[in-house]
């Protein structure tokens, strides 16, 4: 191994790993490490696949690669005194006179990059042990592939946080989505894979692209792409609100584009449900845990340009607002245990934003945190079942599972992360979940009110949902059926094959880290005049934070005033005439206890009674549609179909035929066609009879000597039209012009 | 004289080959090709005019000197680079026939060196007539090319082929024959096509109206060459019927020829005309991007979709040419060099598909994946380098391009330009819709359920996945996609003084003309001549 790592490190012309006494705050040059090791795993994975190894090796050169970047995170975080910037490679540089365009392969590591490396680099290190035995039917087939496949993803993720500039961040951007293409499609013989793997490209990409406007947008303004330098320019003496004209107002909507684009939201989530054709351990690293909560990365990290227009943070708030709750409605009518968690992402996600929106980014990257943990012991749980179950996820099939052997941890570890994300008293879920609900009614904005309250129905609906799937599937009497995935089994005979060590042992590792992702809201920090405990405080501590220029600088900063020492000032709303901060711990606790109740009573006690109630909706006529909606998820799809792709494609078939009729049809061999029309007409002369041939001569000759003639009279005629300005008379005293 | 020498190698190699047997005519010309590369990349090291303005390699070579025409020849970094995508890219077309072309394999090999020939020609000619007949005469090889080897509907295809780009060259040949006929009233009778002295009249002392007539007919040639919308019709069909290497050294050598056309003569020479017309020009540019995106769409021949793609992609590269500043020109050049790399070895990549299956009907084939790994594994690699994946070579160029469009604004404060945001916005869906079209071309060909057209027995003798030859064709391609991926400013350095140069003028004439807005169309009154 470190053989391979001085290698690696000579061929890119770097130091290799200094010693641990050398490191120091200043040299932090061994970081680069953290971006390298999963390149590393990647290229050795693709060796692997190409020489067909028949081993699990791909998975061991995974582990050990990423492990060895979550090792070198902690170390970095634990050696953390301020931002730096670490120089790779120049990667972009276009230099004239006075202005240049740099984008180098750098890293930038401050408290936010380091709050996101530490649960990316771990969850991808656990979830790659997991990984190991999930697929180890697909050993020597698509092994490889698929560790390489994660190995790229985790590459791409870390260029996408440690980048020190957009362009790198925009590297990271496509790559992760990339990554997604590359494993969402990993059963390429499946089509709806495939069409799942094509959809969720195709519409990150159409976010790509106002990331990529959003980066020209940003440079012209800013004349930079580097974080610092922006940050420096937003504080410097010049800048006022004037700044930058209308561009710098487009800047914010632009990269909104893209994190809800990457993250899942109103308009662009449809492709994450859809995403859930990857295996499973994809579903949690790549659609739960990390790269979903780019968006919400990005968002914080250009968190001053927001401020840049009153409008942008409203329409985060409100896009996530609506988002929660659509997408929890959604869910709380799937059958498919996936495919309700895939809803639950997007719902939670939408809370994130909220919270960015009501200007909690804290709040938002504290939810980001925990949901990484608890929604990863969602999905591996899932992955668990569909595993040992043949492929089965639909709820009501499978029943009482924390009765049958075996299957002890899972039900338990899924019991932590749905009390966790229902929002249980003093599970982490809890605590994340009241910062945001309670900075929607102390933030004042347009509507922030009624964003509260809805995002306090939503939370009811999580508890509901998440709750209808544990009383369904862990609770009850046992009973199962296998899914359609029996590899040759007989059906009748079959026997669920409970996880074994690796699947076990992650999943205890990151339900005890979901629980533990509590404890950091009581951290103190070090200026206490902020609440939050530690994630606040690597938040707070970013540059992306303190960069907020002067103009918001008063709104943000009375507003952190409000929340520290002196309570109630102005811009502090209130709750039912309470502090929102206080009263939020009890309703958010009363409405998630309804939420169970009315789970257990309809999934465990009485599961005949919700069954009942759904055909009781569906045989009126008046109440019909909400349970046919819910199901449909609302015909998003289809109006999407509708109104863009099938337009689209009608233009092309129609631009198609056009191209082959009329333009190359009619136009081009229109054109080529008159040569052999004009040939066609002057062929009698060419009879070959002699005296045609001196009338033809006679008449041309007089015709000539005509012309010559009257010369003067149609020159003179010509210039009479001059005065009408016609093109073709302008054209033709142009020409006269040339000799 | 070395450049001479890299012209007449390929030359002497076509008639060693005439002399031969055919049987080994192909492994004259990958020797003499594989020569010609070696040399070229010798050159390039050694050439000492890297990053800066100047001519290099130059040699005079006196022809009818009454005329003032010479047979000079040099290469500027730009045109150095193509001389190098040039002679990279023959010996593996030469290499990727070997198996492919099995009849009248003399002629083929030999109008293959030709064809060389005449590419190097164009990019190293310093002499006008030189370069017109460089130009005319990859026509001819490549007429042959299609005629003889090509699909079912070759002879119209070459015929089509011939014709529209012959006719509209010949538009150019009159521009450039007026602008000569100029000088030499100018000069008192003394002639000269040298491209350098020809240029820097023609900017100065020309009215405005001449030069709108000079870009207009230049581009009746070049436009035809790229292609640009509306006069793209002979791509696809030229494309589809053109065996393999045809396609490729098409896709990634000739289209080529029209945007260096643009960039060698059309910038220098006609600089105020350019200013007036280039928002038309990148009009019909995103016209082409958005509408050859939509027809790659719902195409089912999967060679037809990557003809398409070709017109969509050069679109970027033509925003870039007139956006007036340097990164968006560095970005169109490079584009040139992307272009040619992926595009070229989709086209491999396809036609190593044909040779196993005898389709390219996107209905009747899919799934190879489970068959042909290491194609697909290429085939997805090229895809995503022509989609413009960052880290790849294609984002590069696609990026600096609009980027150079975006930023073209007349208030810029060093670079005005006449386009801006609302072009590079529309322009960018292309990117969307690029990826729409390739994945769901991936999506049928390469996933999906295996599916394979009935072979009445009449199976090729060749692997079933790619042989080490097929390989040994897209690594170096791959190579380079990753390298310029990473390093792209090895090569926006190389081309930077070359690309200032062409720009100097510019940003004057772009100020002069948001001042007094001259009208694009021609309107003034000439008199001083008639």
């Amino acid at each position: 191994m470190i053989e391979m790592i001085s290698i690696f490190s000579s061929l890119l012309a770097m130091p290799a790993v200094p010693p641990a006494e050398v490191l120091s705050a200043s040299d932090l040059s061994w970081a680069g490490f953290i971006v390298w090791m999963p390149l590393l795993s990647l290229v050795l994975c693709g060796l692997c696949a190409a020489f067909k190894v028949q081993s699990k090796a791909p998975a061991i050169i995974t582990i050990v690669c990423l492990g060895t970047s979550f090792l070198l995170t902690l170390l970095l975080w634990n050696s953390y005194t301020q931002p730096e910037t670490i120089h790779l490679f120049d990667w972009l540089q276009v230099h004239w006179d006075d202005g240049s365009f740099v984008a180098n392969f750098a890293l930038y590591v401050d408290s936010l990059t380091l709050l996101w490396m530490l649960f990316v680099t771990g969850l991808g290190t656990m979830i790659a042990v997991y990984a190991s035995e999930y697929m180890e039917h697909d050993v020597g087939k698509g092994y490889a592939r698929f560790f390489a496949g994660i190995s790229v993803f985790l590459f791409a993720m870390t260029c996408l946080v440690m980048g020190d500039n957009l362009l790198m961040l925009y590297l990271g951007w496509e790559g992760v989505g990339f990554a997604s293409y590359w494993l969402i499609g990993y059963f390429y013989q499946k089509p709806s894979a495939v069409a799942a793997a094509k959809k969720a490209f195709i519409v990150n990409r159409i976010g790509d692209v106002g990331l990529a406007l959003a980066i020209y947008f940003i440079w012209s303004t800013f004349g930079t792409v580097q974080y610092d330098e922006i940050t420096t320019v937003l504080r410097s003496e010049s800048y006022d609100a004037s700044f930058g004209g209308w561009t710098v107002h487009a800047i914010p909507y632009l990269l909104m584009l893209a994190a809800f684009g990457k993250s899942a939201q109103l308009p662009l989530y449809v492709w994450l449900p859809d995403a859930m054709e990857g295996p499973t351990p994809v579903s949690a690293l790549i659609h739960a845990a990390t790269m979903v909560t780019a968006g919400v990365y990005l968002i914080i990290r250009t968190y001053p340009l927001f401020m840049l227009d009153e409008y942008a943070l409203p329409t985060v708030a409100w896009v996530g607002g609506l988002t929660a709750f659509l997408a929890a409605t959604i869910g709380m009518a799937q059958y498919d245990i996936k495919r309700i968690m895939a809803y639950s992402t997007i719902s939670q996600l939408g809370y994130m934003f909220l919270g960015l929106g009501v200007i909690t980014s804290y709040g938002a990257a504290y939810h980001v945190f925990t949901h990484a943990f608890f929604k990863a012991v969602l999905f591996l749980t899932c992955g668990a079942i569909m595993h040992g179950f043949a492929g089965q996820l639909d709820l009501r099939r499978i029943s009482g599972l924390r009765k049958m052997k075996g299957w002890k941890i899972v039900s338990y570890t899924m019991l932590i992360g749905c009390l966790c994300l229902a929002g249980f008293p003093f599970t982490s879920g809890y605590f994340s979940k009241d910062a945001i609900l309670a900075e929607a009614f102390v933030t004042q904005g347009p509507g922030f009110k009624f964003l509260g309250w809805l995002a306090i129905f939503t939370a009811g609906l999580t508890a509901y949902y998440t709750f209808r799937v544990w009383f369904r599937v862990c609770a009850g009497p046992v009973h199962f059926e296998p899914g359609d995935e029996l590899h040759g089994d007989d059906p009748k005979s079959f026997r669920p094959h409970a996880p074994r060590f690796a699947i076990n042992f992650v999943l205890i590792t990151i339900s005890l880290g979901a629980l533990l992702a509590a404890l950091p809201y009581f951290v103190p920090n070090e200026t206490e005049t902020i609440q939050g405990g530690w994630v606040a405080e690597m938040v707070y501590d970013s540059p992306a934070y303190a960069g907020v220029p002067q103009v918001a600088h008063a709104a943000i900063d009375s507003h952190d005033v409000g929340h520290g020492t002196i309570e109630q000032t102005v811009g502090h709303g209130d709750i039912l005439g309470m502090d929102p901060h206080k009263a939020m711990y009890y309703i958010s606790a009363i409405v998630g206890f309804i939420g169970i109740a009315i789970a257990l009573f309809f999934h465990l006690l009485n599961r005949g009674a919700a069954d009942k109630l759904r055909s009781k909706l569906l045989s009126s006529r008046l109440t019909r549609w909400l349970p046919t909606a819910m199901e449909n998820k609302w015909y998003v799809d289809e109006v999407y179909i509708a109104l863009i792709r099938s337009p689209l494609w009608i233009l092309g078939k129609f631009f198609s035929l056009f191209d082959k009729y009329i333009i190359d049809g009619a136009f081009v061999n229109g054109i080529a066609a008159l040569p052999r029309a004009g040939a066609r007409w002057f062929s009698p002369l060419h009879n070959g009879a002699v005296q045609s041939y001196a009338i033809s001569m006679i008449g041309g000759a007089v015709l000539i000597a005509l012309l010559m003639l009257y010369m003067p009279e149609i020159v003179s005629y010509l210039q009479s039209l001059s005065s009408q300005q016609t093109e073709v008379e302008q054209a033709m005293l142009l020409m006269g012009g040339m000799p | 004289m070395t450049l001479w020498l890299l012209l007449l190698i390929p030359l002497v190699g076509a008639a060693c080959i005439f002399v031969t047997k055919a049987s080994i005519a192909k492994w004259i010309a990958l020797g003499v090709s594989s020569f010609v590369l070696v040399v070229s990349i010798l050159m390039a090291v050694q050439f000492d005019q890297w990053g800066t303005s100047q001519t290099g390699l130059v040699s005079h070579v006196a022809w009818l000197s009454q005329l003032g025409v010479t047979l000079d020849v040099g290469v500027d970094s730009v045109a150095l680079l193509l001389v190098l995508l040039t002679t990279l890219l023959t010996p593996l077309c030469v290499w990727g026939s070997f198996t492919a072309i099995t009849s009248r394999r003399k002629e083929y090999y030999a109008w293959l060196l030709i064809l060389e020939t005449a590419m190097l020609g164009v990019f190293s000619a310093q002499d006008l007539i030189l370069f017109y007949v460089s130009f005319e005469l990859t026509l001819v090889p490549m007429f042959f090319l299609i005629a003889i080897y090509g699909g079912k509907n070759r002879a119209h295809a070459s015929v089509k082929f011939f014709i529209y780009t012959f006719t509209g060259s010949l538009f150019t040949l009159a521009g450039f024959v007026y602008v000569a006929w100029q000088y030499q009233v100018s000069q008192y009778g003394v002639w000269s096509f040298a491209i350098h002295d020809l240029a820097q009249f023609a900017s100065t002392s020309l009215s405005y109206s001449e030069q709108c007539w000079i870009l207009l007919a230049m581009l009746a040639g070049f436009a035809v060459k790229i292609p640009v919308f509306p006069v793209h019709t002979w791509l696809p069909l030229a494309h589809t019927e053109a065996p393999t290497a045809g396609s490729v050294i098409l896709a990634g050598v000739l289209l080529k020829l029209g945007t260096f056309g643009v960039y060698r003569f059309v910038l220098p020479m006609v600089p105020e005309a350019l200013v007036a017309y280039a928002p038309a020009i990148a009009v019909l540019a995103i016209i082409g991007i958005l509408y050859a995106a939509l027809i790659c769409w719902v195409q089912d021949d999967i060679k037809k979709l990557v003809a398409y793609s070709s017109i969509s992609h050069l679109g970027f590269c033509v925003l870039g040419l007139v956006a007036l500043n340097p990164i968006a020109l560095e970005g169109a050049v490079l584009y040139m060099i992307n272009h040619g790399l992926s595009t070229g070895a989709l086209f491999f990549l396809i036609g190593m598909m044909y040779e196993r299956y005898h389709t390219r009907d996107m209905n009747s084939i899919g799934g190879l994946a489970k068959k042909m790994p290491v194609w697909s594994f290429f085939m997805v690699f090229f895809v995503l380098a022509s989609v413009g994946l960052p880290g790849l070579n294609g984002f590069i160029s696609e990026f600096m391009c609009l980027m150079g469009t975006f930023i073209a604004t007349a208030d810029a404060s060093q670079w005005p330009g006449v386009l801006g945001p609302e072009y590079a916005a529309i322009a960018a869906i292309g990117m969307v819709l690029a990826a729409m079209y390739l994945l769901i071309m991936v999506g049928k060909v390469v996933f999906g359920k295996l599916k394979e057209p009935n072979q009445d027995g009449a199976l090729s003798s060749l692997p079933t996945d790619l042989s080490p030859r097929e390989i040994g064709i897209l690594v170096p391609l791959a190579a380079l996609c990753i390298w310029i991926g990473v390093q792209p400013t090895v090569l926006t350095d190389a081309m930077r003084g070359s690309v200032e140069e062409v720009l100097a003028p510019y940003p004057r004439l772009v100020q002069q003309e948001q001042e007094a807005p001259s009208t694009p169309i021609v309107l003034e009154k000439e008199d001083q001549h008639g």
